[in-house]
Order: C-alpha cells, then structure tokens, then sequence
C-alpha cells in the first residue's frame, strides 16, 4: 500500500470498505449497536483504538441505573432522571432509557456479564445521587469495564468486521444529501474509506477540550465535530457535567475520576476546616445530592479559601471497614495506593473534573439524527440527561439507545445516491495542508484546553465566553503542521477539538439562564427548572438559538 | 517540575533492521507517570513516538511498556531519572507499540447456555478475581514459559478458568486450556508479580484448571507417577540411597549453648535425593546454637501434587505432617526446600511458624564463617522469592561467605510446577537460559536455595552449583582449617 502518491505528494484514498451499517466507535453504545445491526446485514465497526480499550465505557466505576425491583418503578425512574436533568431531557428518550434499561441489563446477563448479585441471586443495587431508590447496578468498582467485556464476547460471536486502531475522521454524503460513510486513517495515516447504507455515530463524549478531564485520551469530542461539519444539527452543547469527585494529585493525573460509588458507600466530604460542608447547600441529601450541586459546592468552598492547598477538599471513607473498600472500591484503592494515599486510613482530596458531554446530536427515539443515513448513540447524542445526567444514567444509555441505534440503522434501505470524487477530494485536500502548516498540535490542544477550563468552567459568564471563542476561532485558523503521515490525525484531533469546544461556548452563550450544570454568574432570568421559558438551545452549520417553550406547570 | 533523562526503545520497521535506545532529556512535573515522560518526548523531541494510552488510570491496558526490564502500565509507574522504556517483549509494530491482535485472539469467549441464568452470588464471587484483568499482557510480555513454548500466555489460561467457573458458558475449558498450554506453566509466579491487577493466575487459575483436568483423568502420565509413588511411599522421591531421616536421631543438639530451638521439615528431594545437603545445613545450626528437632513421621508436603492439580489426597499429608510437629509442641518449623516453605506457608494452615532456614539465620545471627576465594551468583528460587517473598536473607548471608557476590537477572530456571517432569524439553531449554545468564555473570559457582532448582540448574550448566548452607559449612571448615594452620 502506498502511503501518499509520490509524483504528486498528494494524499489519496488507499482502501475502500464497503457495509450495510457503519457503527464508528468501540465504546458500549457503539459496541450494542454493532451487536444489534448485525441481525440486518454487514456491519463495519470502526474503532479508533485497540476495541475495549478506548472510551468512557471502559472507566466507567459506579453504575448502571434499572428498575428491577418491586418496590422501584419506572415512573420514579423517570422522575428522577427529569428532575435531575432540570426538566430540559427530551420526555420520549427518558421514557426509552428508563423502559429498556432493565431489558437491556437482561442482554448482558445472558450474554454473560459478571454483575454483583444478592443473597438472593438478584442483582446487587446501590444507591446514587439524586435517586430516590438504590438501583444501581455494579461489578465492584469496574462496572464499564465488565460490560465492554461482555459486549465484546457477543460482538466476537456476530459477523461484525473490525477495523481496530482506524480513526474516522470526517463523515461522507451522497448526491443526496445523504450520509453515505466516512473516511478514516489507519495507524500509519493511510486513507480508508468506508462506504454504508447508514453510519451509527457512537464516538463518546469529549471533555477531553477541558484542562481538568476524567475523560479517556479517546475522548476529544471527534463526533460532535464531524457532525457539525456534516451539517447535523446539536442541541445542549453548554451542558457540561463536572464531576464533583476528580483527583488533584499528582499533577499530570489532575481530574481522574473517583468513582460516586465512594459516596455511594458512604464517604463524606470535608472542607481543610473539617466541616461537612454538604449541610450547607443540601441538607437533605448531603453528598449523596445531584452532581451539579456537590460539584458546585466543592468549587465554591476552594473559591471561598476553605480548600486544601492543593485546591481540592477531602473525601473521607475511613469510618467504613477495609474489607468494604477492598470489596466495593478495589479500583479506588488501587488507583490512590500508586500515588501514595491508603484510603483506608487518609482521606483522598478531590475538586471538580469535566466529565460528560449531556449535549449532543439531536436524535429521535430511533437515534436518527437531522442528517438522513446518520445515527447517534451514547455521548454523543444529546437530549436523553437534560442539563445534568445522574450517575448510573450514561451506561444504561449506552446500552438503550445502543441497541435501539444498531436496530433502525440495520433496518435502513440500501442507499442509491452516488458519491461524487470532489467530496472525497475536498476531506483529503485538508489532509495535505497539514504537511505544510508550522503549529505544532500538542501546542493547540494545551492553550484550547486552559481556555475553556479558565472561560467556560463551571462558573461562566457572557464576558468571559466571548473571549473564550474568539480566542477558540483563532486557534482553529492556526495552520497545524503533521511531522508524518501518521501525525496527520493529530491534527484531525486538535480540529475536532477546536470545533467541540466552539459549539460549547456558543451555547453556554445562547442559554442566559442558570439551569443543571450550567451556571451563569450573569444569568438575567431565574426560573424554578420546571418552569423555565428555554427549552434546547441547538446549533448546526445554518442556524443556532434557544427554543421557547410554554412553562411547564 | 524536574528534568529526567531516559532511554526510550525506538524500532521502525521500514529503516531499522533491530530496535536501539534513544536518550531524550525531558522536563516533567512532581509525580509525573512513565507515560507522561513519553508525552513529553513526543511533544518536544520526536512527535513521530509510536505509543499506546487511553484511559490514564490504570484501567484500559492499553500502555504497558517495560521500564528498567519489568513490564508495568506506564500511566501508573512513577517516571524515573535514568529509566529504560522499551516494549512489551511481543512482536513490535514500531518503537513502543507491540501486535496485540494475536494473543487477544487467544483468549477464549463466552458461550452462553440458550438458558443460561444470573448465577449465585458464591459463583460470581470466585469469578470475579478473575474478571479484573484489562488485557495489559504484561503477564504474557514477562511469562518465561513463553520464551520456550507455544504457551498460549498466562491470561489466556485465567480467562479458560473464568469460564470454567461460570455456569452459563457452554464450552469445554479443560480441552481448551491443555491446548494452550496449561501444563507449561512452571507456577513461577512472575505473572502475579507484573499483574497491575494483582490476579493470582497460577493459583486460582492453572492449579484450578489442573484439578478440574485431573479429576478428568487428563493429567501427565509422569505427574500420575510421582502421586502414585506419594500416595503408596508418603514420598515424591524413590529411595536410591540412604535418606537424611535415616541418618538423623530425632533431636540433633547444638556443639555449644542452645541458643534457639527449630522443628525441621526436609522435605522430598533433600530427604532421598540430595541428604548431604540437608547434613550441611544440620551442621551449620549446630555451629550456630540451633537446636534441631527432626520428627521422623513427616511426609511429602504435598506440592508437586498441588502444583500439577493432583489434589485427592493433599489433605491427609497436610494433617500428617502438622501432626509430626504439632504434637511434639513445636512453634517453629525451618524449611530449607523454596517449594516445601511456599507450600507450608501458603497452602497451609499450621498451628506453628514457618520461616526458611535463611531467615531462621538471619534472625539469630550466625558465626561469620571464612569467605571462600570464590566468586559467586545466586539463583533466586520462584519459590523462595515469590513464594515467600525472600530475597534479601540469602544475599547478605552470601555476601558474607564469599570473597566477591554478582547479581545474575532472575527468571525461573523451568524446573517447578511439575515442568521438569512433565515437559522436560521445557525445562531444558529454561535452563539453557540459565546457563547463559551465569556465563553472562563471570562466577564460579552458583548458589540457590532450594533442591529443584540446584539439581536442574546442575544438568544445564558446567559451573557448580551449591546450596547456600553448603557454602556456609565449606567457610566455616575454611576457618577451622585455618586455625589448625595457625595453631
């Protein structure tokens, strides 16, 4: 295979793939649709790292949220779910995730998941914030980890062709208008291009444009970019959940997740003055509150000076036996005993950390998007958490619309419109403008990151905003330079980057309201959550705004 | 921040015929990984550094590399000034990034039962310290069975036991896993000690897989063998001579005051095949004080039946041999067999203290005898490091025995877990290893401290290998000589 055309220095298309459904992404909603399209015909997936390794499912610690008991239901499911996403979910996709969660943990049961179990050989449930019943499911602390696993397993025993280590990085249309595919490099920056009757976008999150990430390397928000360039439409992009609990030692590992399960199980937060300081925004609920509202709690003791020096507070479980931390929270343990902290005898120190995307692609209940031929799933579609997700919501999502996904997707007619070479032509011409350009990547991505982290945080304001994306606007006119072909996705990355981070800051500029995880210190109009005049704020290549809606009663 | 200076591993293909180190001097922050390091040279030295990462806390797998030679997740390893980063020891795509396709390919997937159902909390609770490993390979990269043979790797054999254990797969694990090599393994434990997980995979997973298969009738014919001649003889070994328990009276009494008293357990190979090992070491704690109380009602420990999954009669031997001590009110028993001690003190549950005759030395403190005007390595036994997670002990009592001690690389020599039995060509060409690695050293002799080892490392080399106790008596005769000389 040649790596680009040596007369011409002109990159070209090495491969062409063709598939019924393309799925891009290797995480748990991209894995379960992959599963579910296989039933309908040829399915590519296409997975920009080794699959299993790369995505949130794998980190993800606490939970999966279902109703599997008697004494729970879906209507409180879905009460909670509402009242933690401060009414901005859209109703039809809550009713989808709070009705299929519990089929969907069923498939991984069957299929082989090793999930905790009762005495009597039920699933074991925890409790989670902002759920009036504990129905969190778990396998220990690597509850992500046991799914993708299970997933695979399945995955292995369909037709399902795997392209692993290939990155997508721009979607493809027909004559039509129609998504057609997309085209990826492989690992040593050849071109491929996969051709398909209809492309299942489930790439995962992106908060990796934040300074402070729990976010994989894999999550830098590549979906919602080439969405955008493709002209779909997102909706909620503002909605950005910070993690109350992310590590703040040592430095390079800042933002890692301490899974909620540590609250779950009964740690408490203390300020450095070793007061329970949750009793003063949530009396009723402690730590166990919604993530908006411990994050934000944390943040404003740290502002207020009642931090730790090193700008955190403390989490504390050593009131709970060792064998309870050894047996629920081995992952914790683990993860704080490298970095020289034995949780079972000293507190760790936690501050806020970007965690999760709520925003997204604009779907339906059948995870089609604006664009025909287009289907969203899991992080990177919007609409399913509101303005903010409660723990154990993101997996069972994956798994809900995952399955959903792969089914309509499948289900799609074979597509007839023909690709036009220009459209080609015009994904691999920005390709070669990378071996021209002088800015290194690595360089972008650390100055957009401490952007957004400084300008679009957890507190923000229009100000602040309005700097934040004119300075975003100039990073993305920067010319990037690729040392190698194989550095050429770097540089698709630090676009993608740019482009997210973009989509964010105008929506946090277009929603003047204070509501779930978004929080303007210049807000002008406040409003119970229930009643408030906004609906989605949404976002695409022709229009953006907020939409008005009747106030809710 | 500080400034470290590494050595990075750097292969390409297309131009590199081997791979060589670069030296890349780079700043980092207090704490920094391993894996920030390499960002770090890739954002300022060379951003064409093939390498691997994802999640950055320890949970994907995808970033074991080797540092300084042992295979670890460079997101959770500390970066330190001087280190060496190369890759896991598998096929190299380029520089630090090795071809996982083929040994993922190994590991086995569930075949769940049409009515496979939740199982009971007892079967997910076994499973489950078996379901923590995110697919590293450090186990594979660092697995010395797999240096000599088709071995499919430790974590494949841990997934054939995970399934096993599940009562939803409906495949047939036992076949499977002797396939892959389940009889390889040497259960040197060098797996568990790269785990970043801490998975027991020769214990909870080969042992385990080896019992199911013995209870099959699938056991090697030569593993039959040695349990037949324990089961009707209570020993591992044939008697050919004379044994140590046959020489003994019961209590051997120190030449000059008792200064401590010890239980000896002797154990198969130092009872019927090499006794004049076990003599030495009598005579080296009757120099010291030591009273040594001998119970002649002793047995196999049972561990080249454990190890090889034979487990039908363990418990007899386990209660026989706890009777010999326990009844003659002994509080601490000293093994000078690296396999008996790790089975006494591992697989046991014993009323008294086990300790090994180097750390019953290093406790009481011993008459420092004449260094020997030899050069000496030592071979760490598996059994001994891992097992009983002695290395010290031995190397100070060495280093005092001998004029000048060099350090060899350890690695297992391919004599345990029944592989020089049951496999020898295994077990040769693990030693043929060893060979190399003492020649590499320059010594004149090479020291160890359990029997497996001394007498397989004896077949694969020409440089004389002793046991520790041995070198201690041939110091002390130096000295008494000398005084004679003297005198």
């Amino acid at each position: 295979m040649v790596l680009y055309n040596a007369s011409t220095n002109k990159m070209h298309v090495d491969e062409i793939v063709d598939a019924h459904v393309l799925v891009v992404g290797s995480g748990g909603a991209g894995v379960r649709a992959a599963i579910e399209a296989s039933r309908y015909g040829g399915v590519v997936m296409v997975s920009k790292t080794i699959a299993g390794k790369g995505g949130c499912t794998t980190m993800a610690e606490g939970g999966y949220n279902a109703v599997l008991r008697d004494r729970d239901s879906v209507d409180v499911h879905r009460e909670d779910t509402l009242s933690g996403g401060a009414y901005l979910n859209e109703p039809a996709l809550v009713d989808a995730l709070v009705h299929e969660a519990p089929e969907r943990m069923a498939d991984l049961v069957r299929w082989g998941a090793v999930f905790d179990v009762t005495d009597d050989r039920e699933i074991a449930q925890r409790p989670f914030g902002g759920q009036r019943f504990p129905r969190t499911c778990y396998a220990g602390d690597r509850t992500g980890h046991e799914m993708i696993m299970t997933l695979l397993d399945r995955l292995d025993a369909t037709d399902t062709h795997l392209y692993q280590e290939v990155s997508v990085i721009d979607l493809v249309k027909d004559e039509n208008g129609t998504v057609a595919g997309a085209i990826a490099l492989d690992r040593d920056g050849n071109v491929v291009f996969f051709r398909a009757d209809a492309t299942v976008l489930a790439t995962g999150g992106g908060t990796q444009v934040y300074d402070i990430s729990t976010n994989s390397a894999a999550g830098t928000g590549d979906g919602f970019a080439m969405a955008y360039r493709a002209g779909a439409e997102l909706i909620d992009m503002e909605m950005i959940q910070f993690h109350p609990t992310g590590a703040v030692y040592p430095y390079d590992a800042r933002g890692r997740l301490v899974t909620e399960a540590v609250r779950g199980e009964g740690g408490i937060l203390l300020n450095a003055r070793r007061e329970r300081f949750m009793e003063r925004y949530d009396p009723e609920r402690m730590e166990l509150s919604t993530r908006d509202v411990v994050a934000r709690a944390i943040a404003t003791e740290v502002l207020e000076g009642r931090g730790t020096s090193r700008g955190g507070v403390y989490l504390d479980v050593t009131h709970l036996p060792a064998e309870t931390i050894e047996s629920r929270l081995p992952v914790m343990l683990e993860q704080f005993l490298a970095y020289g902290v034995d949780i079972r005898r000293e507190p760790m120190e936690v501050a806020p950390t970007a965690h999760h995307i709520m925003g997204g692609l604009r779907i339906t209940p059948e995870c089609r998007t604006t664009l025909p031929g287009l289907f969203a799933c899991g992080e990177v579609a919007g609409g399913v958490h509101g303005a903010n997700r409660l723990g154990g919501n993101a997996l069972a999502e994956t798994q809900v619309f995952g399955k959903r996904a792969g089914e309509f997707a499948g289900k799609n007619p074979a597509r007839s419109g023909r690709i036009s070479e220009g459209a080609i032509e015009e994904k691999i011409r920005v390709l070669d403008d990378f071996f021209e350009g002088s800015v290194n990547p690595a360089d972008l991505r650390k100055d957009l990151k401490l952007t957004m982290w400084d300008q679009a945080g957890i507190f923000r304001n229009a100000a602040d905003l309005r700097t934040a994306l004119g300075h975003i606007k100039r990073l993305a006119d920067k010319r990037l330079c690729a040392a190698s072909t194989a550095n050429l996705l770097e540089c698709c990355t630090a676009r993608n980057m740019c482009t997210t981070a973009s989509l964010i800051v105008r929506c946090a500029l277009i929603r003047p309201e204070n509501r779930g995880a978004h929080v303007r210190r210049d807000a002008t109009v406040t409003a119970e959550p229930g009643k408030s005049p906004f609906g989605h704020t949404y976002v695409s290549l022709t229009r953006e705004g907020i939409e008005q809606r009747e106030a809710m009663t | 921040m500080k400034t470290i200076t590494i050595q990075v591993s750097r292969f390409d293909p297309a131009v590199d015929a081997e791979p060589h180190f670069e030296e890349y001097t780079v700043q980092v922050n207090e704490g920094a990984r391993v894996l920030h390091a390499l960002h770090a040279v890739r954002d300022n030295h060379d951003p064409g550094l093939a390498y691997r990462y994802c999640c950055g806390s320890g949970q994907c797998g995808s970033c074991a590399v080797r540092v300084d030679g042992t295979p670890v997740l460079a997101c959770m390893e500390e970066a330190r000034d001087g280190m060496t980063v190369e890759p896991l020891a598998l096929p190299i795509l380029k520089d630090l990034m090795v071809d996982l396709e083929p040994v993922i390919a190994k590991i086995a997937r569930i075949c769940p039962a049409p009515d496979a159902e939740l199982p009971a909390k007892d079967e997910i609770e076994t499973i489950k310290p078996l379901r923590d490993c995110i697919e590293c390979f450090c186990c594979v990269s660092a697995c010395p069975a797999l240096q000599v043979t088709e071995f499919a790797g430790p974590t494949v054999l841990r997934q054939e036991m995970r399934l096993t254990l599940d009562p939803r797969d409906s495949g047939d694990r036992i076949t499977d896993a002797i396939t892959k090599g389940l009889f390889y393994c040497t259960t040197c434990r060098r797996c568990l000690e790269v785990c970043p997980k801490e998975i027991d995979i020769p214990g909870k997973a080969i042992e385990k897989l080896r019992e199911i298969a013995n209870r099959r009738g699938l056991t090697l014919p030569r593993h039959q063998e040695v349990a037949r001649l324990v089961q009707e003889t209570g020993r591992s070994v044939e008697r050919t001579k004379e044994t140590f328990l046959e020489q003994v009276p019961e209590v051997i009494e120190p030449d000059g005051p008792v200064r401590g008293e010890v239980g000896f357990f002797v154990g198969c190979m130092f009872n019927g095949r090499v006794p004049q090992t076990a003599l030495d070491a009598m005579e080296v704690m009757k120099r010291n004080g030591i009273r040594v109380i001998v119970p002649h009602d002793q047995v196999c420990c049972g561990s080249p039946l454990i190890r090889t999954g034979q487990t039908a009669f363990v418990d007899d031997l386990k209660k026989k041999n706890i009777e010999a001590f326990a009844r003659r009110g002994i509080t601490t028993v000293m093994t000078i067999c690296a396999g008996c001690g790790a089975t006494l003190k591992n697989d046991y549950e014993t009323p008294f203290v086990v300790k090994d005759v180097t750390e019953i030395l290093t406790e009481y403190g011993i008459e420092p005898p004449t260094k020997l005007d030899i050069t000496a390595t030592y071979h760490d036994p598996c059994h001994l490091l891992r097992g009983q997670g002695i290395s010290e002990e031995p190397r100070a009592l060495l280093r005092d025995a001998v004029r000048e001690f060099v350090e060899m690389p350890t690695q297992c020599c391919g004599a345990g877990g029944g592989v020089r039995s049951g496999v020898p060509e295994e077990a040769k060409a693990l030693g043929a290893k060893r060979d190399e690695a003492v020649k590499a050293t320059g010594a004149d002799v090479v020291v160890t401290v359990c029997p497996f080892c001394e007498f397989h490392i004896a077949d694969c080399t020409d440089v004389p290998v002793k046991n520790l106790v041995t070198v201690l008596l041939e110091g002390y005769r130096k000295k008494d000589a000398e005084r004679e000389g003297s005198a």
